[in-house]
């Protein structure tokens, strides 16, 4: 029975990314002297967890990438070639490459194959090169190390040998590769004899004998990849394996219980077996302690490979459970693993003591990660919020009518409103933190993003990040990504002076970029630091000028530094492929502003530009300022309100007779009155009978007329758009307590609309005048 | 049935019949594929929406989405434009939109196969004949079979933004 794979397609291609992601945080995060060995293993391990899921998936192109890639990544684990920075480069190539490819078999365009090519044939110069040299210097302790290989003729009594048959999958048997590849995969474990083989490119049953010192997971996996789960079969024949049984028996009690707490008696274990077992069992131990020291807890568990083989097979998850083991596999294809082999006098009992906790502690981490999780689509996610907005809006009216009821309604039902409403709020905190992802998931990509700028601009940069796990919703996550990038990048570009302009001007060659994230109150603030030259206010104005802005030398710095966010204005001497085109800026803060959020900037010539970012949290929520115009309500969102005041008589005053001010605490502010933007009949036309809200949005404010304050509340934003259009001056809709909609406010656009029509007025009145 | 000849088939075809809902505006009579009709529920007062032409009345809450609602009476000058407890909305949904119109009266739903259906003539009337699939006729009623998703999304409804209308 075949299974349709495509029904996973998804869920691979999603988890393939997170394995690239993981692995170019991890790269980029490498200490190129001193590699940390614990990070190569984890980068090794997504790459090949990458190759595997292709191969099982079919995408063989991708399993191929990764095949050279881990082949690499192998050798620079195991210390048989020092990581050089090239070599994380060509990784980060690859990564590239195969996102490129992954997403090609998502539909986007096809990656050429000469670029597929290219890496793979820079990974293998990288791989290859060295292996000569390697090969040169495992030549002197190549002695001990026949004795794995020609195990097949010497040493076959020693070691277990193993029966395999399998039946390839189509795909398989159709792939020239797959077989040979395979067949080549296990020839490096140990000696294989081919027992029985199909005739060329017909599918039919493989019978195979392998003598090796690998445990069985070793290559069961390799089998797995060309087989379909339950038709291949692996058994141990040689009586060396019951030998073995017998000798580490004294475990099984201990297997029993927790096969994985068997590891830990070990290396109290180790001595009284190997001093009891006899003769032969230490000559076998201390054999596979100088090829693969490394791997002896692994080696331990090969006895009970016959109980639990089965059983790991059909688990389904073999990636996971074979991940400390596939390291043999392609170690072995490797001529000598001259760092293991060079001190070939290892002593078992220290091998296995020391990988022994890493293996425990890594198997438990791996459980509770699944658990942890469970992957959602958003969609489901999404409709999971809009039912609890519904519930919301089913609370309020319930409670609105009971408030009606006054004291006839029972005391019952104000109880169990009372707790409906507690409840309710709980449910749509909880619903709407599903929607919540650390910012992270943004901030990930700068690394790469600073490294690669600042190599190409020849600049030194080190980004210092904090406040990754900040969470935001996951659609301001999306949208957030562009607008950061280009930040850094500016900052990266025109912020950070070139080394010697920057020992020059007494500040350390290497120039710093910090990326901060932080809750305050309702809004995630986000700042992009630089202490690179600041903006330069003269140069700005002088832009300014030759564009065609209106500026004067009295403008505030806010406001200089708010021209650079006008369209078509760059500073730049230099227009690079970075940045200097001046569309960038403008568009920034748009996006942002889309977003509900701003930005500002401040700077100081010499020390260095911040630029904070202010969003709000979510896009689905708002706490919103109800007020009554006429017979209508509208929401406005308490984000951009600052006061309300009640105007005396005469506070208002006119421009040209027609535009209204009116004095605010030294400011004046134009006046708009709602209702006549929105010609709403019957509301209140007397200034100081209604209620002017002071409205802030991007520094321009403005005092909004309207009848009166209703009250303040979390609305739920519903788009307008969905079924009717865009309509100028009003950014959604909510619906209130009583079932009856609320149009949200866009204070922008109001404000932007009170701008045009002073303009407008003044415009006239020049023209009157002239 | 599977030797059918062509000829057959066209028979079919014409015999074939749609249900068309169909409902009053003034003295005449209109019928609307009755795919295109999600529900029929009656008048609430929409929350009126600013720079909205005089038959877009505003926007309802039907079952937490906002639907807008256009009152044909206006858009066409047909009918007494008054809203009374009988007065009637059908939900329409329309090019993945849902949209609300009022209308007089709904009368019932009627099969109608396309030989039923008779080409409208060519005159050029407020009400534009391209909305028009034709006239059919049903006893001594006159049924004007519309074609409500392009009427609905017609530029002259302004119910889209201009850059979906066009």
């Amino acid at each position: 029975m075949t299974i349709d794979m495509s029904q996973f397609y998804q869920v691979f291609f999603e988890e393939t990314a997170e394995h690239l992601a993981a692995m170019e945080s991890l790269l980029l995060g490498l200490d190129v002297g001193a590699p940390d060995d614990e990070d190569l293993n984890a980068i090794f391990r997504a790459a090949h967890s990458i190759k595997g899921s292709s191969g099982t998936f079919g995408f063989s192109d991708l399993a191929e990438v990764t095949h050279v890639l881990e082949n690499l990544l192998d050798r620079i684990r195991k210390h048989e070639l020092p990581l050089r920075n090239d070599m994380v480069d060509a990784f980060l190539a690859a990564g590239d490459t195969l996102k490129d490819m992954l997403a090609a078999h998502q539909g986007a365009a096809a990656v050429e194959a000469s670029v597929v090519g290219d890496v793979c044939a820079r990974l293998k110069a990288l791989t290859g090169g060295s292996a000569v040299a390697v090969q040169g210097a495992s030549q002197a302790v190549a002695e001990p190390q026949p004795a794995a290989g020609a195990t097949g003729a010497a040493g076959a009594s020693d070691l277990p040998s193993y029966d395999i048959e399998f039946l390839p999958t189509l795909e398989a048997a159709a792939d020239h590769q797959a077989l040979p590849n395979l067949l080549q995969e296990l020839g490096s474990l140990g000696a294989l004899d081919i027992l029985q083989q199909p005739a060329t490119d017909e599918p039919g049953p493989w019978r195979l004998r392998l003598v090796t010192s690998q445990p069985q997971e070793a290559f069961a996996d390799l089998i797995d990849f060309v087989s379909e789960r339950d038709a291949w079969r692996v058994q141990p024949t040689t009586p060396a394996l019951a030998e073995t049984d017998e000798a580490f028996g004294l475990f099984e009690p201990v297997v029993a219980d927790d096969s994985f707490g068997f590891f830990e008696p070990l290396p109290e274990a180790q001595t009284p077996s190997s001093a009891g077992i006899g003769a032969s069992q230490p000559v076998l131990i201390g054999e596979q302690g100088d090829g693969y020291g490394f791997f002896e807890p692994v080696e331990a568990s090969t006895p009970e490979a016959p109980a639990n083989a089965g059983s790991v097979a059909e688990e389904g998850d073999g990636f996971g459970f074979f991940e400390p083991v596939p390291a043999p596999v392609v170690e072995a294809t490797a001529p000598a693993p001259s760092a293991d082999a060079a001190p070939p006098t290892v002593v078992p009992t220290t091998a296995t003591a020391a990988p022994t906790p890493r293996e425990t502690r890594a198997k438990p981490a791996a459980v509770a990660g699944e658990a942890a999780s469970i992957r959602v689509s958003v969609e489901r996610a999404d409709q999971l919020i809009n039912l609890v907005g519904e519930l919301v809006i089913t609370q309020a009216m319930l409670l609105q009518c009971a408030t009606q009821m006054g004291d006839a309604a029972p005391e019952a039902l104000s109880n169990g409103l009372a707790q409906l409403e507690r409840n309710t709020r709980g449910l749509q905190e909880a619903v709407m933190s599903i929607r919540m992802m650390p910012i992270s998931f943004v901030f990930s990509r700068f690394p790469r993003v600073v490294r690669d700028l600042s190599s190409k601009l020849g600049k030194q940069v080190e980004l210092k990040m904090s406040g990754e796990s900040t969470e935001l919703d996951k659609g301001l996550i999306e949208r957030i990504a562009d607008p950061l990038t280009h930040l850094i990048r500016n900052s990266l570009d025109h912020g950070i002076e070139l080394p010697e302009q920057r020992i020059a001007a007494g500040k350390p060659a290497s120039g710093t970029i910090t990326l901060k994230a932080a809750h305050q109150g309702g809004n995630i603030v986000i700042e992009v630091g630089d202490d690179g030259a600041g903006l330069n206010r003269q140069r700005i104005l002088a832009k300014a000028r030759e564009r065609g802005f209106q500026v004067s030398d009295q403008m505030s710095d806010g406001d200089v530094w708010g021209l650079i966010f006008e369209a078509g204005f760059s500073t730049a001497e230099v227009v690079t492929d970075v940045s200097g085109r001046g569309v960038g800026m403008d568009v920034v803060r748009r996006n942002i502003q889309s977003m509900g959020g701003r930005i500002e900037i401040e700077s100081m010539q010499g020390i260095g530009t911040r630029m904070t970012v202010r969003l709000p949290l979510t896009l689905a929520i708002l706490d919103g300022m109800s007020i009554a115009v006429g017979e209508h309500i509208y929401i406005l969102p308490l984000s951009y309100v600052i006061e309300s005041l009640q105007a005396e008589p005469g506070d208002i005053r006119t421009l040209s007779n027609q535009a209204r001010v009116i004095q605010v605490r030294g400011e004046y502010l134009p006046v708009v009155s709602l209702h006549e933007l929105f010609s709403i009949p019957g509301a209140e036309t007397d200034f100081s009978k209604g209620i002017l809200i002071v409205i802030d949005a991007d520094g321009a404010k403005a005092a909004l007329f309207v009848d009166a304050l209703v009250g303040q509340h979390q609305v739920v934003i519903k788009s307008l758009e969905q079924n009717y259009r865009r309509v100028s001056g009003i950014s959604g809709a909510t619906i209130m307590g009583d079932g009856r909609v609320a149009l949200i406010l866009d204070v922008s656009a109001v404000i932007e609309s009170a701008r045009t029509a002073q303009q407008a007025i003044a415009v006239a009145a020049t023209a009157q005048a002239i | 049935m599977e030797t059918a000849s062509p000829q057959n088939a066209t028979v079919e075809e014409e015999q074939a019949a749609c249900e068309y809902l169909t409902f009053r505006l003034g003295d005449e009579e209109y019928a609307i594929d009755i795919l295109k009709v999600q529900e029929i529920r009656g008048y609430e007062p929409p929350t009126t929406i600013a720079y909205a032409p005089p038959f877009i009345k505003g926007v309802i809450n039907l079952r937490g989405i906002i639907v807008p609602i256009v009152d044909l009476r206006i858009k066409f000058g047909l009918g007494t434009v008054e809203y009374t407890p009988f007065t009637v909305v059908i939900i329409l949904n329309v090019a993945q939109r849902v949209i609300g119109i009022v209308v007089d009266s709904v009368s019932d739903v009627t099969m109608l196969t396309r030989s039923q259906i008779r080409p409208a003539p060519d005159f050029s009337a407020s009400f534009d004949t391209k909305y028009i699939q034709g006239l059919a006729s049903i006893e001594k009623r006159m049924l004007i079979v519309t074609d409500i998703e392009r009427l609905m999304t017609s530029r002259d409804m302004e119910l889209l933004d201009e850059a979906a209308a066009s």
